[in-house]
Parts: structure tokens; C-alpha cells; sequence
């Protein structure tokens, strides 16, 4: 083979390398990021929500008027019903019955689903269900251009 | 997973990055046949895909794809995640992911590479 050729050929196989590793950098990326949304990761949830009750906790000592409402993230509506930080939509987790809101949904259903024993077509529809609803979720809520 | 194939289709048509700036000097534009040309065979083959799966399989063995992902949770824990971008997270992981491949699996996918070149040259 020529001189010239071969060095064409290593750059360019050089490039293509390149494309194909950033590629995988950005698919690894989004998981993370998908991950990182949908409260997937459960140390860091556990770690923010110590994090958010100690700074309450501190809040609520340094505070003389002691108004829980104006510290804590949580406002009560006319209802009577609190919105958390989380994504606000309750479904009811088909598992157990629970109503559980959709920011801590796919947590829940990590540790709910691993107590079913038998495994049924209906279970496997639910999570496939399930499973569409919060990618549709995930992409309406970070995926949208802004 | 289907999952991650659907998030790369969107993610290429939105806030992917911008291509690294070649690297190569001025003369291989007129040297060579465009890279598009061979991009497009690459793909229009499979070989692209073939190739992206081999080295998604290298780099999931040797433990690349963990630390990747270890860089991702340190830092999203220290921005917070709420406020991550898919962008903050692969500028993160870029320099590293890129200097930390094994030579060995390097060689390996340029190989291949190199190998399909001198198949589709005319």
C-alpha cells in the first residue's frame, strides 16, 4: 500500500474511533441524566433527603417565629393537600395499592415489585405500561426544547 | 435496551454536542474520499452499529462505563439534580473517557476499522 493512503486511512479510522467513542459518551451521559430525574439513584435520594431534613431541622431551630410553612418546600393548598418537590401526579401503584407520587414512582416500584412472587402476563403489561409512562414523563418534563 | 436507543435517536437531533474539531491537517480534504462518503457506507453496511456495540462490550468489561457513570453521580450530587444537563454530564466525562481507553482495546476497534476502509476501497 502507498505512504499516503495508509496515513489517510489511520486518520481517518483515528476519526471514526473518535466518533464512535464520543457517541457512547453521550449515550452514557443520558442515562445518567436520565437516572438523575427520574430519582432512580437510591443513595442520592436517601443523601438529599437527609440533606433536606437537616436543613429543615436547622431552619425550624434558627427560626423564633417557628412558621413551619415559609421553611419547609411543602405548601399546603386549598385542600389541605401538600405539593412536594417532586412531580406532583399521584398514581396509585398497581402492585400495592399505594398511591405514591410520579417523582418517587420508579424507586417505588424497584423495591415494591421485587415482593411479587408469581409473575403474571398482567404484572409484565403493568411494567411495560408503566415503563412508557415514565419515559413519556422524563421526556416531557427534561427533554423538552425549551 | 430500547431505552437507550430511543434517547440517542432524540439526543442526536437536539442538544448533542458539536463534533471535536479534526484533528488532522488541511491536506486530507483533498487527499482522501470525504469522511460523510465513508460514513455513509459505514453505516448503510451495519458496520457502524457493529462497531459502536463491540465497543460499548469492550468498555462495559474493563469497567469504563462505571467509572463514567461514578463521575456522573459525584457530580450530580454536587450540583444537584435538578439542575444537571445531559451537556454538564458529558463535559465531565469527556476528557476523562477519552484518555482513560485501554490501548490495547483501541487497537482492537482501529483494526476493524482499518480493515473495513480497504474493504470499500474503489
Amino acid at each position: 500500500m502507498s505512504g499516503p493512503n495508509e496515513d489517510n486511512n489511520t486518520q481517518l479510522s483515528s476519526h471514526i474511533f473518535g466518533d464512535l467513542l464520543d457517541s457512547i459518551i453521550v449515550d452514557v451521559a443520558s442515562e445518567c441524566h436520565r437516572i438523575a430525574k427520574l430519582g432512580l439513584d437510591r443513595n442520592l435520594e436517601e443523601e438529599e433527603e437527609e440533606m433536606r431534613l437537616s436543613a429543615q431541622a436547622r431552619a425550624r431551630v434558627a427560626d423564633p417565629s417557628n412558621s413551619s410553612e415559609t421553611n419547609t418546600k411543602y405548601v399546603v393548598d386549598i385542600f389541605g393537600q401538600t405539593h412536594p418537590s417532586v412531580a406532583t401526579e399521584i398514581f396509585e401503584c398497581m402492585n400495592c395499592g399505594r398511591s405514591i407520587a410520579a417523582g418517587r414512582f420508579a424507586p417505588h416500584l424497584e423495591k415494591c415489585m421485587g415482593k411479587v412472587i408469581p409473575i403474571s402476563s398482567y404484572h409484565i403489561s403493568i411494567c411495560l405500561y408503566l415503563s412508557i409512562m415514565i419515559d413519556s414523563y422524563y421526556d416531557r418534563e427534561f427533554c423538552a426544547i425549551p | 435496551m430500547s431505552h437507550s436507543h430511543k434517547l440517542v435517536i432524540k439526543r442526536s437531533s437536539m442538544s448533542r454536542p458539536p463534533p471535536p474539531p479534526p484533528t488532522t491537517n488541511k491536506d486530507q480534504q483533498h487527499q482522501n474520499p470525504s469522511l460523510q462518503e465513508i460514513n455513509i457506507k459505514l453505516i448503510q453496511s451495519g458496520e457502524k452499529e457493529r462497531l459502536k456495540e463491540l465497543l460499548r462490550e469492550r468498555l462495559l468489561e474493563c469497567g469504563w462505563i462505571d467509572e463514567m457513570k461514578a463521575l456522573c453521580r459525584a457530580f450530580t450530587r454536587k450540583k444537584g439534580r435538578n439542575n444537571v444537563t445531559v451537556d454538564d454530564l458529558v463535559h465531565v466525562i469527556s476528557p476523562k473517557g477519552r484518555a482513560s481507553v485501554p490501548n490495547s482495546m483501541k487497537a482492537e476497534l482501529l483494526q476493524r476499522i482499518r480493515a473495513f476502509l480497504a474493504s470499500t476501497a474503489d
